[in-house]
């Protein structure tokens, strides 16, 4: 096996490789895409079926809900933050969303609409105890996290399932636009916005600048609060469309929707190269920590591999990715 | 240094992908290329129960020459049976079955799964009836309504007598069911057995033991207790225990590891439910008749290997009589 994976890879001791070249290659970025590139080796050819343009599109319907809370998560990290509470309000806003359509009897619109304001609203709180208050962001959100998976499980009982949805809404996490799975545009439309926000617009620097020193960012006149709020409400945001397509994608909305997923996305954001301490990452790094670990869950389960191995090679890409980084940081 | 870290990262990678080809084919089977392909899905892989309904699987699995590939979420996850499904269409399997835990989500994926003229089997628990080809059914109320009363019948003694029910909750569908099957049978087949009284354990053990000793205070006469939730089971064997009434038998529904310690101690006569091995064996024999391109619905009955033949009622297959667990069988069932 190692020699089909070893042709993918560019020999790193080549003699003609100047050093600009080596420090380029060594960046966490080339590091996943070279890893990435082992999985897709590996995987056309231990998994049936694998390498097909369909599998491709039913992968990117799975990875959406946690596409779009990492996505997010990129600038929250940027600024040396963390949001926990992602995933508990991915599963409020389902909650909320089947309660107004079904208990309320509101049209679709209507609960679609409510859902995306728990979530604006739940990212409001986070960003009015970090950014207002300024409290640490790992304890706000480990709090929220808590509050908001509380508050779905008490509005639900921690049993009722809302489902029979109309299809025209289960389309947005079943059906297909122009043969692409129709999240995945909306992930496409995420990823787009977050990349102009994070690299394009100014707003990308005073976040790195927030991350490497939010004293000195202060001082340099960035509006520091304004900022860190808009990071929170963004992934609030994020969490309550993220709600909507779980709902639609599985056709029912309970409590514990969304569970541990907080954790896949800060996993792909930090595969992908961003500190966790922030200042630096990129948009492009998280797609590639995001595509790395869901090429991962997807081959192992064609290659007829229990689904528990995958958390193992999750920790092992993790571990070198972050290992890869610590020696960079210190070279 | 960057090189070497580089170098080392890589390797490592394709180390552990190398690894992982190592583990393959451990899953099961030693079938031939070109075999069939049956995938199956418990609720949960780390439930002692399904673990027990695994073994089954296998043994069917290797007696029929198929590749049978057994995965399923290990924790509270509604995600994770869809993904694990999609993966086995993708993937092409011949049949998939599932133990159904979300039967809207499941539904839908099953359906498609249909689609692609993949074979579907539910066993254990039933998702919508157009979204499978068949469904394993492990028992009929009416199978466990005759097993139970025969049970209390052989306890009774040929003079018969009355019986007490300690049921799960007032209101709970399967053992209303149950009881509903057993009021029509009685008249019939036991005219000399009464039900006197039915009480709540709310599916909680204590409350089992208090109702069981209120039972006992109200009906003197009492010749049997059936508890026929599985925490009813123990709470109910204990109160009779702590009574020293040894005149009372005590039958019931439950699992063995919670009836254990009461079918060894002698209180507990017996424990009914299926036989788990079995009822995974079954899965594997119809997933692969289906693959096959057998048709099941209305075709009665069905040839289940080592089972023999099975009724078929509708589209459900019957796994058949329930099991009971004994004295002198418990001890194989660890679940």
């Amino acid at each position: 096996m190692p020699d089909a994976g070893q042709a993918t890879v560019p020999a790193p001791s080549a003699p003609g490789i100047t050093r600009a070249w080596r420090v380029r290659l060594a960046t966490p970025e080339f590091v996943l895409l070279a890893l990435l590139v082992g999985e897709l080796v590996w995987f056309s050819l231990a998994g049936t079926n694998f390498l097909t343009l369909d599998n491709g599109l039913e992968m990117l319907r799975a990875s959406t809900e946690v596409g779009l809370l990492a996505l997010a998560l990129t600038p929250v990290i940027l600024t040396g933050g963390i949001d926990l509470s992602c995933g508990a309000l991915l599963g409020l806003s389902a909650v909320v969303f089947g309660a107004i359509w079904r208990d309320a009897g509101q049209s679709i619109p209507v609960a679609a609409a409510a859902a995306l304001g728990v979530g604006l609203l739940g990212g409001a709180i986070n960003a009015w105890m970090v950014a207002g208050f300024g409290r640490p962001a790992l304890i706000v959100t480990l709090g929220t996290a808590s509050l908001f998976r509380g508050l779905a499980e008490g509005l639900t009982g921690g049993a009722v399932n809302y489902s029979g949805f109309p299809a025209a809404f289960l389309h947005l996490g079943q059906g297909r636009i122009i043969g692409v799975p129709t999240q995945a545009w909306v992930l496409v439309a995420a990823a787009v916005t977050i990349a102009i926000l994070v690299h394009a617009a100014t707003i990308g620097r005073a976040l790195r600048a927030i991350g490497y020193a939010p004293d000195g960012a202060r001082f340099a006149g960035i509006p520091v609060g304004r900022r860190l709020a808009l990071v929170y409400l963004l992934s609030g945001g994020a969490a309550g469309v993220a709600g909507l397509v779980y709902a639609a994608r599985l056709g029912q909305a309970r409590a514990d929707a969304g569970t541990g997923f907080e954790l896949s996305a800060i996993t792909a954001v930090v595969l992908g190269g961003t500190s966790i301490f922030g200042g630096r990452g990129t948009v492009w790094g998280t797609i590639l920590g995001l595509v790395a670990l869901g090429v991962l869950a997807n081959g192992l389960r064609l290659a007829d591999q229990p689904a528990e191995l995958a958390g193992v090679l999750t920790g092992v890409l993790l571990v070198v990715a972050i290992g890869v980084g610590a020696r960079r940081g210190r070279a | 240094m960057t090189r070497r870290t580089f170098a080392a990262a890589v390797g490592l990678g394709l180390l552990t992908l190398g690894a992982s080809s190592a583990c393959r084919g451990g899953s099961s089977g030693g079938a031939a290329d070109g075999a069939l392909t049956v995938a199956m899905m418990p609720k949960n892989k780390g439930n002692p129960y399904f673990v027990s309904c695994r073994q089954g699987a296998e043994e069917a699995a290797q007696q029929l020459g198929v590749k049978l590939l057994w995965d399923g979420p290990t924790e509270t996850d509604p995600a994770k049976q869809n993904d694990v499904v999609e993966a086995w269409i993708t993937r092409g399997v011949q049949a998939i079955a599932v133990s159904v835990e979300n039967r809207e989500a499941m539904s839908t994926v099953l359906r498609k799964a249909r689609g692609k003229g993949i074979k579907v089997v539910t066993w254990d628990a039933d998702a919508d009836p157009d979204a499978r080809d068949a469904f394993v059914n492990q028992a009929t109320p009416a199978g466990i309504a005759d097993v139970l009363l025969g049970h209390a019948a052989r306890l009774a003694g040929p003079a018969g007598g009355e019986i007490g029910i300690i049921t799960g909750s007032l209101t709970a569908a399967n053992q209303n069911s149950w009881i509903a099957e057993m009021r029509k049978l009685l008249p019939a087949k036991y005219p000399n057995l009464t039900i006197v009284d039915i009480r709540p354990s709310d599916d909680d053990r204590k409350k089992a033991f208090d109702e069981t000793q209120t039972l006992l205070r109200v009906h003197p006469k009492v010749k049997v207790v059936m508890a026929i939730a599985s925490p009813a089971v123990p709470g109910a064997a204990e109160a009779v225990k702590q009574s020293g009434r040894k005149d009372v038998g005590v039958t019931g529904l439950g699992l063995p590891n919670a009836s254990k310690p009461y079918l060894l101690d002698g209180v507990l006569d017996s424990a009914v439910l299926w036989n788990t091995k079995d009822l995974g064996y079954l899965t594997v024999q119809v997933a692969t008749a289906l693959a096959k391109g057998r048709t099941i619905a209305g075709t009665t009955p069905f040839p289940a290997g080592r089972l023999g033949q099975l009724e078929v009622k509708g589209d459900n297959v019957i796994l058949g009589t329930p099991f009971t667990f004994t004295k002198a069988n418990v001890a194989g069932f660890d679940f």
